[in-house]
């Protein structure tokens, strides 16, 4: 990475300064984590007991048991993973031939298609969601998988992506595959989305990683216990009217942090690279 | 080719707001057949000063979060824009926060802002602050949602400065030092003005953000106490499932995204103009 | 699906979604598995509440291979019954589940609700009659029989016993005394540490049971929602006092249930020394707690009242006729004393059935165990709710928002009680 900032040579007490500040900026964002984890580790009556003790008195895995035995997590992460899997590639699949033909083709309506995109980058799920349920209640399809995964089914952020991406190819590619016979698709799927690797695996990524996470549509469109995602599995630990729960939910939010986390950890350039690409 | 796309875009985003632009005007409940109303639902969302209430209290909360986000997030580049291992560690945690689910930040920062076994309260208490209950305080619980969602979206705007910060010409930053200019100099002539587009593309990407906000309010306070985490979006939802009253959450969303439009708008204009060199 | 088809769909559903469809759609076969009608049976219970029916539910579907019972969680009361409604506008309604008895009267007039009389044995079952929905409604015997009681119960005020005995304090027998003792009781440390006399949660059931104590009723005869009146405020200004001017209690935070957890919360943590609370919660905060938990009833002021909580069974209309019977067999199954008694010894809630009790007594339970004993002992200070349609949305939109309102901001208790009133009377 070229680095701007440090062009100058600075003293050895203003590294010793930006050390510090780092170190601070550092636990104040691991601080959280770490106490999230260790609460997790702990009984129910050292909780009562001592809220705010900074270490349990023995690794306590009871919570963990408590979480696996009142949520299904293996069905709900199974279910939480095809769905965000439908999502990203469903979008992908749909976003490549329409940032093509946003891109390079010039039809009647190239405009007006390409200001529907744009427009729809600005309305988000929260602003529509009262009518889509209503409509997935009438066609009896609440509480599927088509409701979670339909309405996402065209990105219109990927569609701009690609559209951008392709602006970028030279004419003379597609001249070329046209000229040997290829068919549209084939030049979409075959010769465009091999170019577009880097934007194609970051879209996957960030698509993937936000609708896995997403609770509130999940919410909405769901009633029963079918097709519940994790996330709404780990927000119900926390409804449960009795007492303290803290060990439980906390050890129910590790389960439902570490995956991304993980992925995170492995792929952190793709998704560095897609948040910066929207800029 | 672009068949499917714009049927499902078309469908999906552009023709609910439509839709709920009339059923705004019908009172439903979705077990008895609906009643036309007209104006009733915007009537009396507007009596006792709640819409307003409500469309204040988010602007609020995103304008606390916008200028959360964007003061950290630069401070935050500007810190950690050196090579090595730990820097590289230091921003990967802070930009893991962007990457968790809501819920997890959510339920973390209920039990750290707990009343009874919160350490924040425990920090607070030893800092000599009174003993209270954050989150159920009407003053003080949205500034707590405020913190919750810088501390999760200040990721994002530190790997878009620090973006911006890279396309800084190192030739222009030399010869500023060359010309004598300080750090400070350096950074406020040179650097800030050419940060101008990416600050602009933080701020409203984040404003848009927040302004959604639901499920940090949905997990944390459920809108209380005594409304002061009322929040559009989960006013919407609230109304729909809590209250099934389908007219007046139809209302709430055309006047939710009227205001998110003119929100958007008006800040890209207000930066456009601003970043003209 | 091909691109045209999905268009097709896509229009013609819109049509279907501007003219909206009512939702009282049948749905016409069971649901069967391995030969057993499955009745879906949602539920809003967490932690032991919820590890003690689903143990019975385990005993039943074990007991019998006729019908297999498959429990769902949904969160607490509200977001269960949010998405009971939903599910049934969407016609995804479950065959059995269980609400507050607030909001039977609106949904038995929406006509979602299965009426049971004709049910085999439903008018036989000996219920305590102030649990049944005959004593926990006004004129609930004229109405159809829609609800069956579930996990029933009344608030009553814990204590700590360590706390009172060192102050010197009995469980406070009416408002005055209460409000004594409170101040007696709460201590404050010099380094800021508070240890409050009272707490109770800013809710609609605590609030209804004051109103009555003070004398008034939310529905005047003849139908006029006053909300108490004079009683109505009555108790709001008490809650503002304590919290206020004498500064020996500190409203828990957390909205709807959040804040009952809280409050227990607190009290095993000994933080508060009083605490009002439901009887669902005896053996919760008995089992957890490291000093003894003193039960006692609710304090009286012109007169001692409580109202009713916990749930009721309903089974919903929609469902085919085959599931809702075998959920009624699961539900006269939960009413037999030896469920009854599982149930309500194992986690506080009253049982339901005469029997039931004379049962408990005869075991020498009620010897053993006092604290269950004082919800029983209310129930003849029991003020039933009306039978109002319009119950819910009271409590929910009107009542709810301004008793937090008024104790957490500065406002006038008659001001708020008159716009409550103006809305209340205002139809829906």
């Amino acid at each position: 990475m070229a680095l701007a900032g440090a062009a100058v040579k600075e003293g050895r007490g203003r590294t010793a300064l930006v050390l510090a500040l780092a170190c601070l900026a550092a636990a104040a964002w691991l601080v959280p984590y770490a106490w999230m984890v260790l609460t997790s580790f702990k009984t129910l009556p050292e909780i009562v007991a001592d809220p705010t003790a900074p270490l349990p008195k023995h690794f306590d895995t009871g919570a963990y048991h408590e979480v696996f035995a009142t949520i299904p997590v293996g069905r709900y992460m199974a279910v939480t993973t095809v769905m965000a899997v439908a999502i990203a590639a469903a979008q992908i699949l749909l976003a490549l031939p329409a940032g093509y033909a946003l891109a390079k083709l010039r039809f009647v309506g190239h405009r007006f298609a390409f200001g529907i995109v744009v427009a729809c980058l600005l309305v988000p799920a929260q602003a529509t969601f009262v009518p889509v349920f209503l409509f997935f209640a009438h066609v009896r399809l609440v509480d599927t998988m088509t409701a979670l995964v339909l309405p996402f089914a065209a990105s219109a952020l990927g569609t701009f992506l690609v559209r951008q991406a392709l602006l970028g190819v030279p004419d003379e590619i597609i001249e070329a595959a046209r000229m040997d016979g290829a068919s549209e698709w084939t030049i979409v799927y075959r010769v465009l989305a091999p170019l577009l690797k880097p934007t194609l695996v970051s879209l996957f990524l960030v698509s993937f990683v936000f609708h896995y996470n997403d609770y509130f549509w999940p919410l909405v469109m769901t009633t029963g216990d079918s097709v519940r995602t994790l996330p709404l599995g780990v927000a119900l630990l926390r409804e449960q009217g009795t007492g303290v729960r803290w060990h439980i939910v906390m050890a129910g939010n590790v389960v439902l942090s570490l995956p991304v986390l993980a992925l995170f950890a492995v792929a952190q350039q793709h998704l560095v690279r897609a948040v910066r690409a929207r800029s | 080719m672009l068949g499917p796309t714009i049927a499902l875009l078309v469908g999906f985003f552009v023709v609910p707001i439509g839709v709920a632009a009339y059923e705004s005007l019908f009172s439903w409940d979705l077990l008895t057949p609906p009643r036309y109303v007209g104006g009733a639902n915007y009537a009396a969302l507007a009596a006792h000063g709640q819409l307003l209430n409500i469309a204040l209290r988010t602007l609020g909360y995103s304008v606390l979060v916008v200028a959360g986000t964007m003061t950290l997030g630069l401070a935050l580049a500007l810190l950690l824009d050196r090579p090595g291992r730990l820097y590289a560690f230091v921003r990967a945690c802070v930009f893991s926060a962007y990457v968790v689910s809501w819920v997890a930040v959510a339920l973390l920062w209920m039990w750290l802002l707990d009343g009874n076994g919160g350490i924040v309260g425990r920090l607070l208490h030893v800092l000599g602050a009174p003993p209270i209950a954050i989150l159920g305080d009407p003053r003080w619980a949205l500034p707590a949602l405020a913190v919750v969602g810088v501390w999760k979206l200040t990721g994002y705007a530190m790997i878009i400065f620090l973006a911006g910060l890279q396309a800084v010409p190192r030739s222009l930053l030399e010869a500023a030092a060359l010309d004598g200019a300080g750090a400070w100099n350096r950074f406020r002539h040179v650097t800030m003005p050419l940060l101008a587009p990416t600050a602009a593309f933080v701020a409203t990407t984040s404003l848009v953000t927040s302004f959604q906000a639901f499920d940090v309010v949905r997990i944390m306070t459920q809108g209380g106490p005594a409304r002061s985490t009322e929040l559009f979006v989960y006013a919407i939802y609230e109304q729909i499932f809590l209250d099934l009253s389908v007219g007046r959450a139809s209302a709430l969303t055309v006047v939710f995204f009227v205001m998110l439009l003119a929100v958007a708008g008006l800040q890209l204009r207000a930066w456009r103009l601003r970043g003209q060199p | 699906m091909s691109r045209l088809a999905r268009r097709d769909l896509l229009r013609a559903s819109l049509a279907g979604l501007v003219v909206p469809s009512v939702a009282c759609r049948q749905r016409a076969r069971p649901e069967m598995r391995d030969g057993r009608v499955v009745v879906t049976f949602w539920y809003a219970y967490g932690d032991l509440t919820r590890k003690v029916l689903l143990d019975l539910v385990a005993q039943y579907n074990a007991s019998q291979a006729r019908v297999v019972v498959d429990a769902v969680h949904q969160g607490d009361y509200y977001e269960c019954l949010a998405k009971l409604r939903t599910a049934m506008a969407a016609g995804a309604a479950p065959t059995l589940s269980h609400v507050v008895c607030e909001v039977v009267p609106y949904l038995a007039r929406a006509g979602m609700l299965e009426p049971l009389d004709a049910y085999e044995g439903a008018r036989a079952i000996p219920f305590v009659p102030a649990l049944a929905q005959g004593g926990a409604f006004e004129g609930g015997d004229h109405e159809p029989l829609v609800a069956i009681p579930f996990n029933r119960s009344t608030p009553i005020a814990f204590a700590n016993a360590h706390a009172l005995q060192e102050a010197g304090v009995r469980p406070p027998r009416t408002w005055d005394e209460l409000e004594s003792a409170a101040r007696t009781l709460t201590r404050r440390s010099p380094s800021g540490e508070v240890r409050w006399g009272f707490e109770v949660p800013i809710s609609w059931w605590y609030w209804v049971a004051m109103v009555g104590q003070a004398g008034g009723h939310l529905v005047e005869n003849g139908g006029r929602v006053t909300l108490g009146g004079e009683a109505g405020e009555k108790a709001i200004r008490f809650w503002q006092r304590l919290v206020r001017e004498d500064q020996v209690m500190r409203p828990p935070p957390g909205r709807d249930y959040q804040a009952w957890q809280s409050s227990n919360e607190s009290f095993l943590q000994e933080r508060i020394a009083m605490m009002w609370s439901s009887t669902a919660f005896v053996r919760y905060l008995e089992n957890n707690a490291r000093f003894p938990v003193l039960a006692a009833p609710l304090p009286a002021d012109v007169r001692a009242s409580v109202p009713t909580g916990g749930t009721m069974f309903v089974l919903m209309r929609a469902a085919p006729d085959a599931e809702k019977q075998a959920a009624w067999d699961f539900v006269r199954w939960m009413c037999e004393p030896e469920q009854t008694i599982a149930w309500s010894t194992r986690t506080g809630y009253m049982p339901v059935t005469r029997p039931a009790v004379q049962r408990l007594i005869e075991r020498g339970w009620y010897a053993s165990h006092p604290n269950d004993r004082v919800a029983y002992d209310q129930l003849g200070d029991v003020a039933p709710w009306p039978w109002a349609p319009d119950l819910f949305r009271v409590e929910r939109d009107i009542v709810e928002p301004r008793l937090e309102e008024a104790v957490l901001t500065r406002r006038d208790a008659h001001e708020l009680m008159d716009e409550a009133r103006a809305e209340a009377q205002r139809p829906a």
